[in-house]
Formats: structure tokens, C-alpha cells, sequence
């Protein structure tokens, strides 16, 4: 295996939702850093038209909350994206940004957040902090429209605070107070009943009338402050920067500590943490400049399958690497379920701190759903992605320790323990499967989407 | 404006039709009399859901249903266009099982043909479907970029269309329909255009491009042609129809005119005491009024009433194209 094709294929996992062989290989000629280029700058390529989606899926336009799959249109855009890193960013914010359908029933509105995040994702975190205090998910989702001069809302104050800069024990209860009175009269438009003509946006309005114009004195600053002169003082702060830097951390380089005990528990890397908040401070939270760092970083190359895959990883990746995903189906209901059942319902998290990651991603019956899921599409050798995979496989290989080695580095690279390898082995050596043995070629690809199976099966797996 | 004229022409707003019962609407054609057949895809349960839509707000009824979700006979997937014949025969596209599915006026099931491919009488994800004067059926054959012309128990005779962008050539073909004199045109979906052909498949002329402009679509689903050859486009992603004179210049763009809640629409706002106060509250009802990606668009020329079929508001907004017309002084 070529360290420098393994090296891309990591960037590809975490910036990305993994790439065919094909594509890793295509990769590799353009180089490491022109792909970081490549992947930072969604511009660059065909957006993808979610219209084709809507063409045959029109009632995912606002889609109603009952069935609870109004996230398959980001589902396929994940799927057929070819800026596969804006997507991961929204995936990224939409973590720490967490804001579910559970409470605000609609849909469509925290899919409006999503469609934000792919548009601000990779810009100044300022803009997207504001968007974020303007979007009317949130607004609803914390009570900001419930945030009055004469009776002030705390509860979007606090989560600002706790979980969207800076992370508790860096604040106190009185800045809490001063910050929701600055955000009074931050609300937004009543809608249109969803019931008797289909659903309706929401829009951010500044009621100046409901917002408290005394002095408020926050983190050490008195003034007249509105929601953005707060937003710019949280920006000034170190903490600010450590926050953020310890999430960019945790989503793209290795699963840290659940965010409830960062407070207590300092990064396990915290050189590289330290090296991503000084970057954000240096670029006034330029989050490009930083993902570049990041990316290029020594420590980033160093923590290859240093973290458990969330399931929308497992979903679309296994997707995008089998093929024929890319045309509308009903199958994208499934598949959204799919990520669903392993414990990433998108669009509804469980709560304003976001879904729990790393190991706690893994559980008995979430860890069966994944391999279930991916087991079973590896098996479907009439996909072109296993198709290709299986012939490179077949090609490759004589013996069955030359097949199993063929196919942990078509899958990945994969860095199997040798333990495992040697399991895979005494089964490819057991039942004679190898790629030139002289069966018929519908045999040796079943032989082999078996092995496959075998693979996604194991632990390793289950890192990126 | 309700009532706009324009080019010697008068369209006078009539009414709308539509509420809960119809969700999921993507298209329709005209039955006898007042019938409609609705073509309701749902991820659940899609049908075709015959109804009366009257002359005057609150004539309409749901007549009957008939279709439901499974691949056997008489099912559906992804229904996607529906026609009917002189006999009023309903055929039913259905773009993920590639076939055509046959119904009597009543619902029963009577045939269905197609099947998955690219020869002749085969499709790839089928939608819209026109039938002539003759009761030959013309099926956009939408994955093949192919306009297939059939007899009504599914005997090709003549395709035309491969993909492309020049003249002729058609990407992702939609709605269509067939004019009184035979000519077909076609809703040429990912060209955002409209394209012309005569009754042999000969290229005619093409018109708009992508855009929100005149002239200029964004995804067009369906085009209508009425006795006049006034031709109308209905223009998805812009949220409009636009109306064109059978040169193909432009006379006018509608945007939707519901000021008027429909029956079923009022009966529902009425008994929920909520809704209707939650209605009352927002700062303007003008939203309602407007197309939200309307989807296909009908000419009915015995009522000569243009049918706009608004599928995420559940309605159909109807226009009367009226020849009688007198402008009242306009100083009254």
C-alpha cells in the first residue's frame, strides 16, 4: 500500500465521506495539499441541482414532521456532492448548532439552517454566529421569541455562552443575565398555519419595541449592547477561540471527551488544540484558514482511524463507495432510517448539546445496525463501486493472504491488526477463495463480497 | 390583478380548488364535463382521485379513487403523468416501474405495457403523457431523452429526441401536449425550454432558456396549448406560468391569484379555531395567494380555463381565457 494513497484516503474520510479507489488515485496525482485546496473550496465545483431531488421527490419541498424523514434531501445531497467537505461542515456545525425538529416541527426551517451552513461553513465564524442568532430554528428552538425587554429569556443567552463559544466555567450567571437582555427583540415573524395549504418560512425580525436598551455590563464591558456588540466581545475572548478549536478537534482529528467534561478534562492533545485557537485568533476566525491548517498539519496525518465513524459517515460513505446512488430512488427513505437506527436521527438531535460521539457512538444494537447496513450493500455486487472493487480484487490477487491484503487496501487502506488479518485469512484459506483459483467469476465475486463482509464486520472497521 | 388584459387577450381569475384532501397532487387532465383526474404520488399511498371541479367556488367533490402502492397490476410507485382517451380511458406513467398503466373511467384496471429499456415501446423513468385525436399516445421517456409515440395498447411507432441541447434534442423531457393539429410540445426540462415538434417528430421551433426573465425558464414541468395556440409554460423553480402568442412571443406571466380560500380549505380553517387565529396574526396574506412551485398546467378548451396545478399549497388555481369581455369606464 503507497503511505501517500493511505494519507489521502484519511484526508478523504475526514474532510470528505471517504472516496473510491478511483478517485483516491486521481487524488494522488494532483497531490496532498491541492486536494486540501480542492476540498476548501466548494466553489470550484458543480453544485449539486436539488431540484433533480424535488423532481421526483416534490414533497420534500416542506416535508411534514410525522413520518420523520425530512432529512433525506440532505441525505442525497451528502451522497452526490462533489464538494463532499461543505457538506461535512455542515454536518460539523449542525453538531454544535444542534437544533431539532422535535421542538420546532418544522422541518424545512432547520433544513434552512443547513442550506446556512453550507453557505457561511467555511467563512468568518462572526457571520455564522450572527446567521446562527437570526435564524428562526434557533430563535424557536431556544425561546429567543420569547425574550422580552420585560421579561428576559435566558435560555438562548446561556447556550451561547455554554455551548456555541465558549464553554461554561468562563462566564458567570450575571453575564448570562446581561447577554439575554441584549438579544431581547431578536425574534421572528409569525407564520402561516402549516394546516390547511402546506408550511410556510419564517423570518427573523428586530422588534425594537421588546428590546432592552439599558446598560449591560458582559464580561467585564459596560454599554448599550445589542446582540451583536455581544457576539463580538465573546469573539475576543481566548476562551472563544479554545472552544471552537477543541470542536474542530474533536469532529476532525480524534474523538476527544463528551463537551459536559471539557471544563474538567483538558484536550488530549492540547498542543494541537492550542494551535487551532491561536489560528483562529490569528485569522479573526477565519474557519478556511483554519481548516488548511488543520488539515495540513502534522497531527492530523498522525491520527489516521484515531476516531469511531458517526453513523452518517457509515450511511454515506458506504453509499458513495458502492454506486448507483447517485438518481433519485424510494431507497433514500431507507437509507435515512439507516442513520437513523444508528443513533443519528439528522435534523433532530437529542438535545441542544448535540449528539454524544466517539465510543459513545457504539452500542450493541447500533453496532449490529452498522454492520448490518454495510454488510449488506457490499453484498450487492451488481453496484459498480463493489463491482470495480471486486474485479481490482480479483486481479490482483492469487493466493488467499494476497486476496485479503487486496482487499483491506481497496477498501481504505485499511490498517487491520494482525490478529484480524489472520482471522480473514484462515477464512479465505479455508473455503479456497482467492482470485484466480479457476472459479467461475459469479462465484469468486461471491466468494469475495463475503470476505468484504467479513471486513466491515470488524472493529477496525469502524474507525476513520 | 384578477382580471388582466394583455396582447387582446383576457384572463379573468376564477377560483381555486383544492385543500387536505389532495396532497401530494403532481398533475392532472381533464375527464368530461367538470372531471378531473389528479394524479395524488405520496411515499405512501399514490392514486388517481377523480373530481368534479364546477364552475363556481364550492362545486367541487372527490368522485372516486383507484390505484394504490405496489408493482403488481393496477398499482403504482412513481406515478408521474396521467391522460385520457376519447373513450375517457385514464393511462398512468409510472417513472419507476417504466410502464404504462391502463384504467377505465370508473378505476378498474385494464392493461398495462412498457417495461424497463431503451427500444422501442420500452421506457426509462417515463412522465408526462399526451394523447391526440386519435387516441395515439405520445410518453416523455424521460432517462432515454425520447419523445415515444404509441397506440393505445403500447405499439410504438415513432420516437424522437436523443439527448442534447441543440434543436431537437431534449434533456430530461416532462410535461407535454399535443395541439389540434397534431404538433407536440414538450416541456424539455433540464434545456429550460420549451420545444416544438410536428406530427412527424420534425423539430418545429424551441423556445426560452434559462433563466427568470422573459423568454426564460428554470426547470419547466409542463406546457398547455390553447384552441388559439397561445401557449403556456408552466415554469417550476421561477414559481410562475408564463403565457406566449403561437409565434412564441411573450404575452404574460401568472403568479398565482388565490385570494380566496377554496371550500375545503375554508371548511378546515373554520373548524379549528386555532388556525384560524394563527391566520389572522401574520402581517400579510399575500403568500397564500402565490404559486409555490407549481407543477403542471392544463387548457380546457370547452371552458377555455387554464388549470394551474400548485401541488405544495394542495390546489389547482383556475383562470378563464374570456372572449367576451367588456372593460368597465375607468372613471366609475
Amino acid at each position: 500500500m503507497s503511505s501517500d494513497l493511505a494519507m489521502i484516503a484519511h484526508l478523504m474520510r475526514r474532510a470528505g465521506f471517504g472516496a473510491s479507489r478511483e478517485e483516491l488515485e486521481r487524488r494522488l496525482a494532483v497531490g496532498y495539499e491541492e486536494t486540501v485546496e480542492d476540498l476548501l473550496h466548494p466553489e470550484w465545483q458543480e453544485p449539486v441541482d436539488i431540484y433533480e431531488f424535488l423532481r421526483y421527490h416534490h414533497l420534500q419541498w416542506k416535508p411534514g414532521t410525522l413520518g420523520g424523514i425530512g432529512q433525506v434531501s440532505w441525505v442525497w445531497r451528502m451522497i452526490n456532492t462533489n464538494a463532499p467537505l461543505q457538506e461535512k461542515m455542515c454536518l460539523f456545525w449542525h453538531q454544535i448548532f444542534a437544533t431539532g425538529v422535535s421542538k420546532v416541527d418544522h422541518y424545512d426551517e432547520i433544513t434552512d439552517m443547513i442550506d446556512m451552513f453550507r453557505e457561511k461553513g467555511m467563512g468568518k465564524y462572526r457571520d455564522l454566529l450572527l446567521a446562527v442568532a437570526k435564524n428562526p430554528a434557533m430563535l424557536f428552538w431556544l425561546d429567543n421569541n420569547e425574550n422580552h425587554a420585560t421579561a428576559v429569556n435566558e435560555n438562548w443567552g446561556r447556550e451561547l455562552l455554554e455551548l456555541f463559544s465558549m464553554g461554561v466555567s468562563n462566564y458567570t450567571e450575571d453575564d448570562v443575565r446581561e447577554c439575554s437582555r441584549a438579544f431581547t427583540g431578536w425574534t421572528m415573524t409569525p407564520k402561516l398555519p402549516r394546516f390547511h395549504m402546506g408550511r410556510w418560512d419564517w423570518y427573523f425580525e428586530y422588534r425594537e419595541d421588546d428590546h432592552d436598551h439599558g446598560d449591560k455590563t458582559f464580561l467585564g464591558e459596560t454599554g448599550d449592547f445589542n446582540g451583536e456588540d455581544i457576539i463580538d466581545i465573546i469573539l475576543k475572548q481566548p476562551a472563544t477561540a479554545r472552544f471552537v478549536a477543541r470542536h474542530l478537534y474533536n469532529f476532525f482529528v480524534a474523538d476527544e471527551v463528551q463537551v459536559p467534561a471539557w471544563p474538567v478534562t483538558p484536550p488530549g492533545d492540547p498542543e494541537s488544540v492550542d494551535f487551532l485557537a491561536n489560528a483562529l485568533m490569528e485569522t479573526d476566525y477565519d474557519i478556511r484558514a483554519v481548516l488548511r491548517m488543520l488539515f495540513n498539519s502534522d497531527f492530523f496525518k498522525a491520527a489516521q482511524f484515531r476516531k469511531v465513524k458517526n453513523p452518517t459517515e457509515v450511511v454515506i460513505s458506504t453509499l458513495r463507495m458502492a454506486g448507483d446512488a447517485e438518481l433519485p430512488t424510494p431507497d433514500i427513505y431507507a437509507w435515512a432510517n439507516h442513520i437513523t437506527y444508528m443513533g443519528q436521527e439528522l435534523l433532530n438531535p437529542p438535545s441542544v448539546e448535540g449528539w454524544h460521539s466517539g465510543v459513545e457512538w457504539i452500542n450493541s444494537g447500533a453496532l449490529m445496525k452498522r454492520t448490518n447496513f454495510v454488510a449488506d450493500m457490499v453484498n450487492e455486487t451488481d453496484r459498480p463501486g463493489i463491482r470495480r472493487l471486486i474485479e481490482r480484487a480479483q486481479a490482483e490477487s492469487t493466493t488467499p493472504e494476497a486476496l485479503v491484503d487486496a482487499c483491506l487496501d481497496l477498501m481504505g487502506p485499511l490498517q487491520f491488526n494482525e490478529s484480524t488479518r489472520a482471522e480473514l485469512v484462515a477464512h479465505a484459506v479455508q473455503n479456497g477463495v482467492c482470485g484466480g483459483n479457476g472459479k467461475s467469476n459469479a462465484e469468486s465475486a461471491r466468494e469475495i463480497a463475503e470476505l468484504l463482509q467479513l471486513i466491515v464486520s470488524t472493529r477496525e472497521y469502524m474507525f476513520a | 390583478m384578477l382580471t388582466r388584459i394583455v396582447a387582446d387577450r383576457v384572463y379573468d381569475y376564477s377560483h381555486v380548488v383544492g385543500g387536505r384532501q389532495i396532497t401530494g397532487m403532481l398533475t392532472l387532465t381533464l375527464g368530461q364535463d367538470d372531471d378531473v383526474f389528479v394524479l395524488l404520488r405520496r411515499p405512501q399511498n399514490s392514486n388517481i382521485t377523480k373530481i368534479t371541479i364546477g364552475q363556481t367556488p364550492g362545486d367541487e367533490e372527490i368522485l372516486t379513487q383507484f390505484g394504490t402502492r405496489g408493482a403488481g397490476g393496477g398499482e403504482f410507485m412513481w406515478p408521474a403523468g396521467v391522460a385520457v382517451d376519447s373513450d375517457e380511458n385514464v393511462y398512468v406513467t409510472d417513472e419507476w416501474l417504466h410502464r404504462v398503466s391502463v384504467f377505465d373511467k370508473d378505476g378498474a384496471f385494464l392493461r398495462m405495457f412498457g417495461g424497463p429499456g431503451s427500444g422501442p415501446g420500452q421506457f426509462n423513468r417515463p412522465s408526462g403523457i399526451a394523447i391526440d385525436d386519435n387516441d395515439d399516445l405520445y410518453v416523455s421517456d424521460t432517462l432515454n431523452h425520447r419523445v415515444q409515440k404509441l397506440d393505445k395498447f403500447g405499439n410504438p411507432s415513432i420516437a424522437f429526441g436523443q439527448r442534447g441541447d441543440g434543436d431537437g434534442e431534449l434533456n430530461a423531457p416532462w410535461g407535454l401536449t399535443v395541439d389540434s393539429c397534431g404538433c407536440v410540445y414538450v416541456a424539455d426540462h433540464k434545456n429550460h425550454r420549451i420545444q416544438k415538434f410536428d406530427a412527424d417528430g420534425e423539430f418545429v421551433f424551441r423556445l426560452g432558456e434559462l433563466g427568470d426573465g422573459e423568454m426564460q425558464f428554470d426547470h419547466p414541468t409542463d406546457v398547455a396549448v390553447d384552441p388559439e395556440g397561445d401557449i403556456y409554460v408552466c415554469d417550476w423553480v421561477n414559481n410562475r406560468v408564463q403565457a406566449y402568442d403561437a409565434d412564441a412571443n411573450y404575452i404574460t406571466t401568472f403568479s398565482g391569484d388565490a385570494q380566496e380560500l377554496s371550500k375545503w380549505q375554508h371548511e378546515y380553517v373554520l373548524s379549528n379555531p386555532d388556525v384560524y387565529k394563527a391566520r389572522r396574526r401574520v402581517y400579510s396574506l399575500e403568500p397564500e395567494w402565490r404559486f409555490a412551485l407549481p407543477m403542471a398546467v392544463k387548457f380546457d378548451p370547452v371552458k377555455s380555463r387554464l388549470l394551474v396545478v400548485d401541488p405544495q399549497r394542495w390546489r389547482i388555481q383556475i383562470y378563464n381565457k374570456l372572449d367576451n369581455y367588456d372593460d368597465p369606464q375607468f372613471n366609475i
